[in-house]
């Protein structure tokens, strides 16, 4: 095994990865910390493409804190939780990446392999961390924070109108953070919710912005039996990979 | 029977051991408990660094308990602990032909379990006194493999005893398979709590490093590795310790380079198996492990001697293994390899024969077996009577997560039409066709197991079944409302549950009874939707109704409730509390009970909550706990009264009475919400006594506990935190935990919320005033907005809610103001506002900071030091260790004299009471009973039994009392107290 996975930094992150957040403001923090070392990453360094990734999800954690402190949501808990949950996905594929383990989710590989290079547009960079992060880590979220809470993802329940709140705040960030791409950034979100049947069928927006919250409900049904349950795992792993690797290849930066 | 499996060398494993040894036992006090949680992907070693640590702490005298769980879904409640006990019970009937009369009798509690609402918690109870009986005085290990596939009841008895409830010294030893814990998992998020705690670990098993890979295969190949083979091993192997094993042998061997993966590996030695060994291999595939050998016999159908040869065969290639108490595949792994080896039809072919050989033999698990194997073989006929049985057996143990699942199963099964073939086996064995399955009994029983398990959703989509299903047999529609009621107002959705009580009460089949209920229950839910007015109408409705029916007992109290509720928030407290009062007379008159215990805490509520009227409050629920407790409901009811005995005394100041009060509830080992919220209360006397140690201990308790669910709980948890950490002069710990709770409260919360904001602002204010971190202008902004919000909100609750509200706003306000030199006027305005409540402990806080402020601005001098009198004489009546010492230093610097002369603390304690001469009157009134005793020569534990408290607190007190008499023996402090006595 040649040099570690994340070259210069690799203890820096092995060190933060070790650390699990568990409340939402520990999670920005460490989204901070992981940002100031994913951009002194050789040898892409500041246009690192996870980098890229990060300093989104940064800004929309950062957002979704604040949303929690200005009572933005109605059920704060299921929210804060949600969060946290979301995030530790997140790590999660971190980690196992910096393991090189083959359990990797999919979805993930095809960005990770990409922080050497060749370069990507920042645009579809964040697009391929936003899909896997939304498309695949999403649903499992769902169903761990509803199943801590002893609750069930139940359409219309305040805890949907919290979700699709979320939706919202991709919304009023994303224009902000691209000025310019904003009709891109649009299509990129509508498309990256629905799995890719979806997408080539040009579903309705809402619908599509639905489909984490409808496989989160599928995989509530089955979640029990455990064959059926990675079953479905493997089913959206592989949906979200073969998207994630179209935004990563030429046909991506037309995005941009 | 003993495989070269268990030979294989344990490398690259030493720290592991050491750690695991030393967190599971070394560093494990008396009475405490710690966990550990091993994952790691398959074949990286867990099961053998478990056999490998649990051989070890049996060889340090630790008692050693192992199961494992079993992947045919949730099977049965509490299925890995009754696996451990019946094999600890085999290996003492086998090594020392002696049988231990505690596992035995432990067993058979479980067998002789009747299910039972409120059961759940009692089986808890008795599982840990059993295990305590087994302990015998050793420290318990449980060792559990294959925790991805625990059931539910498992999974919250680890947390209780984890969290202490048992009262039971207790370790935890378990493995989870990395590749589980993807996608949601239930584990995932328990472990994300759990491994915050000190006492449990998550430790990740890594594969091998090169080194260690080349050492291992050196092992077993007996000697070391040319270049090429080594580099091979390893790039193949990626350290995962099972591969690397199975290749060394094949190298060994001079199979190598036959095959490149290890699925190659195994295919390649099913290949080579004999076929009797062929056919073993695949029954125990099929089988549910461990495969006992008379059930191979019968499943395999060969004769002795061929079969103990077929199963040699097998074990020499290594597939599988063979233990006392049956045969398993060696590895996962193996079982993956094998899944795609069988036809269909084989495979159907084998369970049939499972089924018909289990059907003659019972054996554990007996009906989950039958099921599982008869719907594999493809007789759902056959599969449903088992299922049935298999979640009746569940319902008994109180496993209702369990139960829903073969209720569901059972559902499905009657779902399939009967092909050919099964209707003729059913037709040609009337012996199964006698339960008679009715599809609407199965969905009843299906939504009722879905209810009790919190899966409301399904509950409700199984009762619509239910009533398309029944359409056309005109189910009774009233009954039908009301359940449908109470599931949706289970599922928190209110609204629809108030439509669907209203139906049931228009319903033409309303029976006067079922009328009484619906209005009761629909009472109590606008209650909670905060509807006063018309809880009451729809309470004085039930109870003219109830009146007219014999016993709806039940139904009055309920209603009485409401009413008293409804009556109190409506500001008419006398009125509320006669109607509750009555309800307890009827209750006591009828004598069911169920329905005094309800009584009593609905009194005992409404006098302690909305109406403040805390002492009398506080009587009705210790007289309510002694007569609950007569009647046999200690477990449940007098906990519950307890609770609120116990913060009833603390909020009036009665700290002393309330730890024995908390002590007592806590006998009864109780579970689930009651014990956090006992703990909780005990919580809040330690961080008042300032007992760091036993307020770390139980706020970890409680974290243990919230980890397997429930959020309601976590903002108190939180605040508690934040107080503790104040006292520790952490305050950036405190800031944390105010964040945490912040972000995860509803604005709606008022009470508990502007509670946490106090704290927030109070730690900002500390860290300003100490300089131990800087303050958080961005912190304190948004305490400012959450403060102001929550001012707004109460503005619209009720009286009660909005005294509460506005004492902790006063001390916001108070706080904030110590930011920008403190002011003495909102200080002062706090004290008011507590005193007003008979609050003694934030008023004398309140008071001090008063003091402070005064001093600060050098005027009023003489006001500032009656002020500390004050406080400090509430301060040490309570106890309140932190907050006099706070008080004293303050005094000190002021040069106020803290006792005037002649005028020393009150005297309650029967020791040092009337006499308590210049020397003893630096003590507490709790200090010098202490002082007492340990002058009669009792040890700490004898005072603890003696006073009601725990020994570590006696512990605490000593020290104080060694500081303030500056001695530092026992003789030398008994000595000053005799002195004085005699005096």
């Amino acid at each position: 095994m040649g040099e570690p996975v994340w070259g210069p930094v690799h203890q820096d992150i092995v060190g933060l990865l070790a650390d699990h957040p568990a409340d939402v403001p520990a999670v920005v923090d460490h989204l901070t910390k992981l940002q100031d070392m994913l951009v002194r990453l050789p040898p892409l360094e500041r246009s690192c493409p996870l980098a890229d990734f990060n300093e989104l999800y940064l800004t929309i954690t950062t957002s979704v804190l604040n949303g929690l402190y200005d009572d933005r949501f109605a059920d704060p808990v299921f929210l804060a939780r949600l969060d946290v949950e979301f995030a530790a996905r997140y790590f999660d594929a971190l980690r196992y990446w910096t393991e090189s383990s083959p359990v990797t989710p999919r979805a993930w590989v095809c960005l990770f392999r990409r922080m050497r290079g060749p370069d990507a547009r920042p645009l579809p960079s964040a697009a391929a961390g936003v899909n896997a992060h939304i498309n695949y880590d999403l649903p499992f979220a769902l169903v761990t924070t509803f199943d801590s809470l002893e609750s069930e993802p139940v359409d219309g329940s305040e805890q949907h109108h919290d979700y699709l709140e979320i939706n919202q705040i991709f919304a009023e960030r994303i224009p902000e953070l691209r000025r310019g791409y904003l009709d891109n950034w649009q299509i990129m979100i509508d498309m990256l919710n629905g799995d890719i049947d979806d997408w080539y069928q040009g579903e309705l927006v809402e619908y599509t912005r639905n489909v984490a919250w409808r496989n989160a409900q599928k995989i509530w049904r089955c979640r029990h039996d455990p064959e059926a349950r990675e079953c479905e795992r493997e089913r959206l792993d592989d949906n979200a990979a073969a998207l994630g690797r179209l935004l990563l290849s030429p046909l991506g930066a037309l995005l941009q | 029977m003993a495989s070269d499996v268990d030979a294989a060398p344990l490398v690259g494993r030493a720290g592991q051991v050491a750690t695991l040894r030393s967190a599971l036992l070394d560093d494990v006090g008396p009475g405490q408990t710690a966990a550990v949680f091993l994952t790691g992907e398959s074949g990286v070693g867990k099961t053998r660094l478990l056999r490998e640590v649990g051989d070890q702490l049996r060889a340090a005298d630790a008692l050693v308990l192992t199961g494992a769980c079993l992947d045919i879904g949730d099977a049965s409640p509490l299925h890995p602990l009754l696996q451990a006990l019946r094999r600890f019970d085999a290996d003492l009937t086998a090594s020392h032909p002696r049988t231990s009369s505690a596992v035995r009798g432990l067993l058979q509690m479980f067998a002789e379990e009747t299910g039972g609402p409120d059961g759940a918690g009692a089986l808890l109870e008795r599982v840990s006194r059993g295990l305590h009986l087994v302990a015998q005085g050793r420290p318990l290990v449980l060792v559990l493999d294959d925790l991805q596939w625990v059931d539910r009841s498992t999974r919250q008895l680890l947390l209780y005893l984890l969290a202490g409830l048992g009262d039971l010294q207790l370790s935890v030893l378990g493995a989870v398979r990395a590749e589980s814990l993807q996608g949601a998992h239930p584990l995932r998020r328990v472990l994300t709590e759990l491994r915050r705690l000190r006492s449990v670990r998550v430790l990740d098993l890594a594969p091998l490093d090169r080194a260690d890979t080349e050492r291992l295969a050196a092992e077993i190949v007996g000697g070391p590795l040319g270049v090429e083979a080594a580099e091979s091993v390893w790039q193949r192997s990626g350290g995962n310790p099972f591969v690397v094993e199975e290749l060394a042998r094949d190298l060994r061997d001079g199979r190598d380079g036959l095959s490149d993966t290890v699925r190659e590996v195994f295919l390649a030695r099913v290949d080579a198996l004999p076929e009797p060994a062929h056919a073993v291999v695949h029954a125990v595939a099929a089988g549910v492990e461990p495969v006992a050998h008379w059930l191979l016999a019968e499943v395999t159908r060969l004769p002795e001697q061929e079969l103990i040869d077929a199963v040699r065969a097998a074990v020499a290639h290594r597939l599988l293994v063979g233990d006392d108490d049956g045969y398993r595949l060696r590895h996962r792994l193996v079982a993956e390899v094998l899944a795609h080896e069988l036809l269909p039809a084989e495979r159907s072919a084998l369970h049939r024969r499972y089924a018909e050989a289990l059907t003659s033999a019972p054996a554990e698990l007996h009906q989950a077996r039958l099921a599982h194997h008869w719907r594999l073989a493809g007789e759902p006929a056959r599969a449903l009577p088992a299922a049935v049985a298999a979640a009746e057996e569940a319902e008994r143990l109180h496993g209702y997560a369990e139960a829903h699942r073969h209720w569901s199963v059972a559902l499905q099964l009657a779902g399939v039409q009967p092909t050919g073939a099964s209707a003729a086996t059913t037709g040609a064995s009337p012996a199964d066709g006698g339960l008679d399955i009715d599809r609407a009994d199965l969905l009843r029983h299906a939504a009722e197991a879905a209810h009790h398990c919190g899966e409301h959703a399904r509950a409700l989509a199984l009762l619509e079944e239910l009533v398309t299903t029944t359409a056309d047999g005109g189910a009774p529609a009233c009954a039908l409302h009301i359940r449908r009621a109470r599931y949706l107002a289970a599922a928190g959705r209110s609204a629809p549950a108030e439509a669907e009580y209203r139906r049931a009460l228009a319903a033409a089949d309303c029976t006067s009874r079922e009328r009484a209920t619906a209005a009761a229950h629909l009472a109590e839910l606008l209650l909670h939707l905060g509807r006063y007015a018309d809880a009451g109408d729809r309470a004085r409705e039930a109870l003219a109704l109830a009146a007219e029916v014999d016993g709806s007992v039940p139904e009055v109290v309920m209603a009485s409730m409401a009413l008293g509720f409804s009556e109190a928030y409506l500001e008419d407290p006398d009125t509320g509390l006669a109607v509750m009062r009555e309800a307890l007379d009827t209750a006591e008159r009828a004598g069911r009970p169920e329905d005094v215990a309800c009584a009593y805490l609905h009194l005992a509520e409404l006098l302690t909550g909305p109406l403040n009227i805390l002492e009398e409050g506080v009587v009705v629920a210790r007289r309510g706990a002694e007569r609950v407790a007569e009647l046999g409901l200690g477990r449940t009811y007098e906990t519950r009264l307890l609770a609120i005995a116990t913060n009833g005394l603390f909020r009036v100041g009665q700290w002393a009475e309330a730890e024995k009060v908390v002590a007592a509830a806590l006998r009864h080992r109780p579970s689930g919400a009651d014990a956090v919220e006992l703990l909780l209360a005990r919580c809040r006397l330690w961080v008042g006594y300032g007992d760091i140690e036993a307020a770390d201990r139980d706020l970890e308790a409680v974290a243990t506990v919230l980890a397997g669910g429930g959020a309601r709980h976590v903002i108190p948890l939180l605040t508690l935190r934040a107080g503790l950490a104040m006292w520790q002069g952490r305050h950036d710990l405190a800031r944390q935990a105010v964040q945490r709770g912040l972000t995860e409260s509803r604005s709606d919360d008022v009470g508990i919320l502007a509670a946490l904001v106090w704290h927030g602002l109070r730690a900002e204010a500390e860290a300003y005033a100490s300089r131990t971190v800087p303050v958080d202008q961005t912190a304190v902004r948004r305490l400012r907005e959450v403060a102001e919000r929550v001012a707004r909100k109460s503005e619209h609750a009720v009286r009660s809610v909005r005294d509460v509200v506005d004492g902790f706003l006063a001390l916001c306000d108070a706080e904030l103001s110590r930011l920008d030199g403190s002011d003495p006027v909102l200080w002062a305005r706090s004290v008011a506002e507590w005193d007003r409540r008979h609050h003694p402990y934030p008023a004398a806080y309140s008071r001090l900071r008063q003091a402070e402020a005064l001093l600060a601005r050098r005027s009023r001098t003489a006001t500032a030091g009656k002020l500390l009198r004050q406080a400090y004489e509430v301060a040490q009546g309570l106890g309140a260790v932190p907050l006099s010492t706070e008080i004293r230093t303050l005094a000190g610097r002021a040069r106020v004299q803290l006792e005037e002369h002649g005028a020393s603390v009150e005297g309650r304690s029967p020791a040092g009471a009337e006499s308590a001469s210049d020397e003893l009157a630096v003590l507490t009134a709790r200090e010098r009973e202490v002082l007492a005793a340990v002058a009669e020569g009792l040890t700490n534990r004898e005072i603890g039994q003696r006073l009601f408290i725990s020994e570590r607190t006696i512990g605490v007190h000593v020290s104080h009392i060694f500081d303030k008499l500056q001695v530092r023996t026992r003789v030398q402090a008994s000595a000053i107290f005799l002195r004085n006595r005699s005096e």
